[in-house]
């Protein structure tokens, strides 16, 4: 239902043509269309209902209590409202939590990049430590123990027995349910004058102007989907929270550093983990502005707290952290006023929609299994 | 060969002494530092991956290390397939587990049970940097002599640790055997023929038999159980891993045929403490376990055939149990065995941004 609702939204939003409008659209940014569907995943409805339960279902983790929506809540913007994302019990996890809305348009998932695909994506998280910490052939085993995952699994995979994989092709699927094309913004540069205010439309032309979020913050997605320092101040739970420093060496550990690296590292080296190349040191994938109404806090490490703490850190010329090497000479002091920071803020309120909220299925459990099935 | 033994063994009751001198399991040098950092952490929860169980929480020291459970416990969200044998003498094993698919130490079993999915479920690197996190430990890997802590010193520890857990003061080893546990002795040397397969000081040679003790159908009524089998069968590359409803023991490492429902023979020191018994917990009593191998063992088309009817009578039947009792010594759960401070904590670390990882 929610799909369909979606879906429609989206092909209006193709079919229209815009009318004329009063003040020419920025060059260099759109109305978001519908999301690129991989052609070795096509989407279907069973897939999606699959797709929706085992995103709820926490069959899909080590202790069988961590779903994907643990740490990818629905009324809380798909994300965590907390600067850092809740780990698997016992830990603590490392970044912020990045909402599941409109995901389905990044090239490269996660804040560095380190996913090629939404599939691949669920996959590392179900089976992180600080995340999901399962591990496949036991998430494998387990739904093969319960009968409407042996129908669904056979009906839209053909699978003789549920193959932990396809449940990553069937979370992806349902996640590209979860897109937003139809924002103000998107309604406003579709040709509809009225869906910016007057402020907003000031916002829009500092954005595309003055302040040069364009720069980075482009195209339907208001991402360029590259990677920079922008100087985030490091996430300050490491200063005092033992579980946050544990984490902190063990993604230095578990993602592959130097002697050197791991001893004296004090913030995340984000994108340097790809192709461990200083150059990438401490940068992060732009992302999306939309759906931020529902995101906060933001940044990479959830260390600014409102939009309004956003733009006026980018006011500023950015931060500082230990990465200075590679911070991006794009990041200047912009001097806006106060007033045009209000108007800014007005405008990123733009680019969220109406909350999206599902009622969350009812889960199946695991039961006895048959002798001689299949 | 057989009756030669028996005749032996009654020429030397006839003598009145014990038919072979008692052979107590010999100790293992341990570094006390190391031992004592490992049983620090075989009592720590944090070394599982939600930190809901350490190592006693199955290997229970009031229980010589087991945990009185036909089918153990498992990580949360699963459920075993297997009894959770004692740790009394662990050190002396040649393999582990009850398919005996581990062959090489200790050190290798501690990373086995600490990592794998089912059991503690631990992302070892997590563990270092949780040790790390904890000044008693930091403390604990200097005094042991290692640096810092790390996943290589604490498994060393770990092993350290269970080279201590040594049975002792059991009667058969002081000597004091009952007049009816020595009877029982002689009847598990010659009548009862128990010696064939539990030998040396350990009472096992620590090879795979098939005995045709029965299955367990807890294991598959419980869908935890179940789905952890499955695991653990697809792991070993068993085939039809979905269709088998049987523990096929031994043969996950083999895949020979003749090899299947072969099980390690477990030591007879401790078993007061150790019950239920068998590799999946099928008989509560050390009654139940003579009568099942006094029936000829279980039924089974690839039993071993030197398994046949005892004819026991029941006053034969006691005096065996009397000697299989008088093989479990004093309780390990003594300060010696266990960690009694409760001092698992993290600190954070001072000065944070200064100091080195």
């Amino acid at each position: 239902m929610q799909r369909s609702i979606l879906l429609a939204a989206s092909l209006a939003a193709l079919l229209s043509v815009p009318a004329l409008a009063d003040n020419p659209r920025p060059e260099g940014l759109a109305p978001l269309g519908p999301p690129p569907i991989p052609a070795d995943n096509p989407m279907s409805a069973a897939k999606v209902e699959l797709g929706k339960l085992l995103f709820f279902d926490p069959i899909l983790s080590g202790n069988y209590a961590m779903p994907c929506s643990a740490c990818h809540l629905p009324d809380a913007g798909w994300a965590v409202q907390d600067k850092i994302s809740f780990g698997y019990p016992g830990t603590t996890h490392w970044r912020n939590s990045q909402t599941i809305v409109n995901a389905a348009y990044y090239g490269k998932l996660f804040w560095a990049g380190s996913s090629k695909s939404l599939e691949s994506q669920a996959r590392s998280a179900a089976r992180g430590a600080v995340a999901g910490n399962g591990e496949d052939d036991m998430m494998e085993a387990r739904l093969a123990f319960v009968p409407l995952y042996r129908d669904l699994f056979a009906e839209v995979f053909g699978d003789d027995w549920p193959k932990i994989n396809h449940a990553y092709m069937a979370i992806a699927a349902f996640q590209r349910t979860l897109v937003q094309p139809d924002t103000p913004f998107d309604d406003y540069m579709r040709g509809d004058d009225a869906a910016l205010t007057d402020q907003q439309k000031r916002g829009l032309e500092l954005f595309a102007g003055k302040a040069g979020c364009i720069a980075c913050h482009n195209g339907p997605l208001l991402s360029d989907q590259q990677y920079h320092n922008l100087g985030v101040p490091p996430y300050d739970g490491w200063d005092d929270d033992p579980l946050a420093q544990i984490t902190f060496r063990f993604e230095l550990y578990a993602k592959g550093s130097t002697e050197v690296l791991y001893r004296h590292t004090k913030d995340d080296p984000g994108a340097y983990f790809r192709a461990k190349d200083k150059q990438h040191m401490g940068k992060f994938r732009t992302p999306s502005l939309r759906y931020t109404a529902y995101t906060y806090p933001y940044m990479h490490n959830g260390m600014l707290e409102s939009l309004k703490d956003v733009v006026e850190f980018y006011n500023a010329g950015g931060g500082e952290n230990e990465f200075a090497a590679t911070k991006s000479p794009v990041i200047k002091p912009l001097g806006l006023s106060d007033s045009e920071v209000d108007d800014l803020v007005a405008f990123l309120e733009s680019l969220s929609g109406e909350e999206i909220l599902i009622e969350e299925p009812d889960l199946p459990e695991m039961e006895p299994l048959p002798t001689l099935q299949n | 060969m057989r009756l030669h033994q028996l005749v032996l063994a009654t020429a030397l009751v006839a003598a009145g002494s014990s038919s072979v001198q008692a052979e107590p399991v010999p100790p293992i040098d341990v570094e006390t530092a190391l031992a004592e950092l490992g049983k620090r952490m075989f009592y720590d929860t944090r070394l599982s991956g939600d930190t809901s169980l350490a190592c006693a929480t199955c290997h229970q020291p009031e229980l010589a290390f087991t945990d009185g459970l036909p089918l153990a416990a498992a990580y949360t969200g699963a459920g075993h397939f297997r009894n959770t044998p004692t740790l009394a003498n662990v050190g002396h094993r040649s393999a582990w587990m009850h398919d005996g698919r581990l062959g090489t130490n200790l050190n290798d079993v501690a990373r086995e049970m600490i990592t794998e999915t089912y059991l503690m479920n631990m992302d070892m690197r997590v563990m270092q940097e949780r040790m790390k996190q904890d000044p008693v430990y930091v403390a604990m890997f200097k005094k042991a002599g290692m640096s810092e802590p790390s996943n290589g010193g604490a498994r060393k520890a770990l092993m350290a640790f269970m080279h201590t857990i040594a049975s002792r003061g059991a009667p058969y080893d002081d000597g004091s055997l009952s007049a009816a546990a020595e009877r029982g002795q002689n009847l598990f040397e010659g009548k009862a023929g128990c010696v064939a397969c539990h030998s040396g000081p350990r009472f096992t040679d620590d090879k795979p038999h098939n005995t045709g003790v029965p299955d367990n159908p807890e294991i598959w009524a419980d869908p935890f159980r179940h789905s952890a089998f499955v695991t653990y069968a697809k792991f070993m590359g068993v085939e039809n891993y979905m269709n088998l409803r049987e523990d096929l023991g031994a043969y996950v490492r083999t895949h020979e045929p003749e090899t299947a429902r072969r099980f390690l023979t477990p030591t007879l020191r401790e078993l007061t403490f150790t019950g239920p018994y068998m590799h999946n917990g099928v008989f509560d009593t050390l009654e139940e376990v003579v009568d099942f191998y006094n029936a000829g063992g279980g039924e089974d088309p690839l039993k071993d055939p030197r398994l046949k009817p005892l004819n026991l009578v029941p006053s034969e039947k006691a005096d065996l149990i009397a000697f299989l009792t008088a093989l479990s010594g004093e309780s390990f759960d003594t300060e010696a065995f266990v960690w009694t401070q409760d001092d698992y904590d993290y600190a954070p670390i001072e000065n944070w941004r200064q100091v080195t990882n």
